[in-house]
């Protein structure tokens, strides 16, 4: 080929597609994300949305909330609901707890992330107070009863009478995490 | 191959023949010593990869834990998968490009050949890189070949995986780049592109595709890395990241990267019929179209390797009914395939026979492959051993034998000799044999539930997996036959016409056999 590559279209064309198509690949976060919130996918918990709310007759009922807890990996920390499950009427404010014992002698920083299940309920879970909305401490070998304030509201799916709210607990101390994998 | 050395003193002398030694293999600029070192490069892949598959049969040979332990199983999975995939299929059809694409519209070589040396060298740089880890504190990657974070976040030795990855991709999409420049701009006057070959064509689909994908790949793996080293969070849900993005991200790429393993042995397949049924392929530009469409397809279809996520209905749906499409144009090859050997004068050699049982067998992976598309029923398959025996079912006797009946087939034009067509059919045989007696029984254990990726299994699968276990010695085994075939017919052999085959038709059937070191100089006149 005379005068180079880069004189050449086909390939430079081809190598723009290559960068477009790399950087692309870091987009599809943002629009992943952006997707979720707006459609209320993935069991994320975001404001309001009207993207599935057709045609549903609003009107206050009963509705069953069960609530699950899971620690990540081996995070040293015992963590439950104090009730399991709770009956609540739709458009009504309810509180519960959840209660985490640090187990270790070291001061932890843990992150705590929800999910609502199934996930098209996800946007009518409503949480006022939630542990979650921040990053929590737990003193050496301390117990703390984290609050939940939330509402169902009234726009519920008809066909949904049971909600699953579950939290995740994870360690924030990546780094000693990562050195302890990285061990064996 | 030796062959090709020998024959440069018999053309014009202004050309410099290649250098001796090794430096004619580390210096090359030559389309047809590239491919040959692409071709041997996977070879060696294929038999490492089939050296970790025998490991891991062996393993599941009965129940319980007998030969390692469930981590060092998982890295044999992850690397077989690695190997097979990087270091074999995709390099052995870039190979076949290398020699093939220039001789079949009439170049003389590729368009760029100095990034054509490169983008090979840096896949044993690439493969050094991923098998270091095997001599390392931590081990092998053992997260499948999948990857999926945040598992593969938490591994040792990750960041080799990455860098490894990151290489093989720029050496794909420079080879790539390759293919398209030189179909663009170097075919032979009077060919058009609805006259080029299908292994071409399928090259031009597939190289288009890859350059799309990889470039994600490199991005899957960047995010990949910066989670594990640099505190980012973008699938860790701790720091607010999503491991569902990841899937997402992957299978973008993922999807097409399959199609990219089988769009050329559609093309080959595509050729070898023709020529030993002795009829023009049936409907030409259909086949053209119909690679065009599945590979359009494969950026709507990603989301069929994780329907159990929790998706909504709707997404569901989509995928299923996308997923399904598919099917059609894949049926019109199949059906065309079909229609060319329809009252040909078939004759049965070799090549012909690995490209008929491609037909079947990639047929029967496409089925299974149809179930799987069916979300409700994938509930129950996703994850078993039914999935493990789809993929290769398209895999094996779908990609890996079209590789082998192009061996065959073009080993006469690249080394001027023909290879023992008895030992070629016993080779088949005991191929197909082996294939079937290995991948079938796992269609049954996957239905029955069997899950993937354990060291271990129920005693109700015992006897089914000894089957499968002793197919996969069996066809492990004849690819040492494969091996002895293509070396003796490097240094031996009956001496091969141009032509090579009654019925072969293409430019690369005008030039000598072996075709010399430069060829198509002038460029040839295609009516």
């Amino acid at each position: 080929m005379s005068g180079g590559p880069l004189k050449n279209k086909v390939f430079v064309s081809l190598l723009g597609a290559v960068i477009f198509m790399f950087f692309f690949s870091f987009m599809l976060v943002p629009l992943y994300n952006v997707f979720c919130e707006v459609t209320g996918l993935n069991g994320k918990i975001y404001g309001p949305s009207d993207f599935f709310k057709k045609n549903n007759e609003t009107y206050e009922r009963q509705v069953n909330i069960r609530f699950l807890s899971t620690v990540n990996g081996s995070a040293p920390v015992t963590f439950y609901p104090s009730e399991t499950n709770l009956e609540v009427m739709t458009d009504k404010v309810s509180r519960t707890s959840y209660i985490a014992t640090n187990n270790t002698n070291k001061k932890l920083t843990l992150s705590i992330v929800p999910s609502v299940s199934p996930g098209l309920a996800a946007e009518n879970v409503k949480k006022i107070q939630c542990f979650c909305f921040s990053e929590q401490t737990l003193e050496p070998y301390e117990t703390q009863e984290w609050p939940v304030r939330f509402y169902v509201d009234s726009e519920l799916s008809q066909n949904v009478n049971n909600v699953y709210l579950s939290y995740t607990l994870f360690e924030k101390e990546r780094e000693e995490m990562l050195a302890a994998n990285h061990e064996h | 191959m030796s062959a090709v050395v020998e024959n440069h003193n018999h053309h014009d002398d202004h050309h410099h023949g290649p250098k001796k030694g090794i430096m004619r293999w580390l210096t090359t600029t030559n389309h047809k010593d590239i491919g040959t070192l692409y071709l041997w490069f996977s070879f060696a892949a294929f038999l490492l990869g089939g050296a970790f598959a025998m490991g891991i049969r062996a393993e599941l040979f009965e129940p319980g834990l007998q030969l390692m332990d469930p981590i060092r199983y998982n890295q044999l999975v992850t690397m077989h998968g690695l190997i097979m995939i990087f270091g074999g299929v995709m390099p052995a059809f870039v190979g076949l490009a290398n020699w093939l694409i220039p001789l079949q519209i009439g170049a003389p070589d590729m368009a760029m050949p100095r990034m054509n040396n490169l983008s090979f060298w840096l896949l044993p740089t690439a493969f050094a890189i991923l098998l270091s880890t095997a001599f390392m504190e931590g081990g092998m990657p053992g997260f499948g070949w999948t990857f999926y974070a945040p598992l593969s976040t938490n591994y040792p030795n990750v960041a080799y995986f990455v860098f490894a990855i990151h290489i093989m991709g720029a050496s794909s999409i420079m080879g790539s780049i390759n293919v398209i420049v030189t179909i663009m701009n170097m075919r032979a006057p009077g060919m058009t592109l609805m006259k080029m070959p299908l292994f071409v064509w399928s090259w031009l689909i597939t190289a288009y595709l890859l350059i799309a994908v990889m470039p994600v790949l490199a991005g899957a793996v960047t995010m990949l890395l910066m989670d594990a080293y640099f505190g980012t969070s973008f699938f860790d849900a701790a720091g607010g990241g999503d491991p569902v993005l990841f899937q997402h991200v992957f299978w973008f790429f993922g999807h097409p990267e399959v199609y990219i393993m089988i769009l050329p042995a559609f093309g080959i397949t595509s050729h070898i019929i023709s020529t030993f049924s002795r009829k023009p392929l049936f409907g030409h530009s259909s086949m053209v179209y119909a690679m065009v469409s599945i590979a359009v397809l494969s950026f709507v279809v990603w989301a069929h390797h994780m329907f159990t996520v929790g998706m909504p209905l709707v997404a569901e749906l989509f995928f299923m009914w996308a997923t399904m499409l598919i099917a059609i144009p894949t049926g019109v090859k199949v059906f065309n395939w079909c229609a060319t050997i329809f009252k040909g004068s078939i004759t049965y050699e070799t090549p012909m026979l690995f490209s008929i049982a491609f037909v079947v067998l990639f047929t029967i992976g496409g089925f299974s492959g149809l179930m799987l598309a069916i979300t409700p029923a994938d509930f129950q398959y996703h994850d078993t051993y039914f999935v493990v025996a789809h993929f290769h079912y398209v895999l094996v006797p779908g990609a890996v034998f079209s590789i082998m009946a192009a061996v065959y087939y073009w080993l006469p034009k690249w080394t001027g000799n023909m290879y023992d067509e008895k030992m070629g059919r016993l080779h088949f045989w005991l191929s197909f044999a082996g294939v079937n007696i290995t991948f079938f029984p796992q269609h049954f254990v996957g239905l029955a539930g069997m899950p993937r990726r354990y060291a271990d299994y129920a005693l109700q699968f015992a006897e089914w997996n000894a089957v499968s276990s002793v197919g996969a010695f069996l066809f492990g085994l004849s690819q040492l036959l494969f091996l002895y075939i293509v070396v003796k017919t490097v240094f031996a052999g009956k001496k091969a016409t141009p032509q090579v085959w009654d019925g072969a038709d293409g430019l690369e059937w005008t030039v000598d056999s072996p075709a010399p070191y430069h060829t198509f100089d002038v460029p040839p006149k295609v009516k």
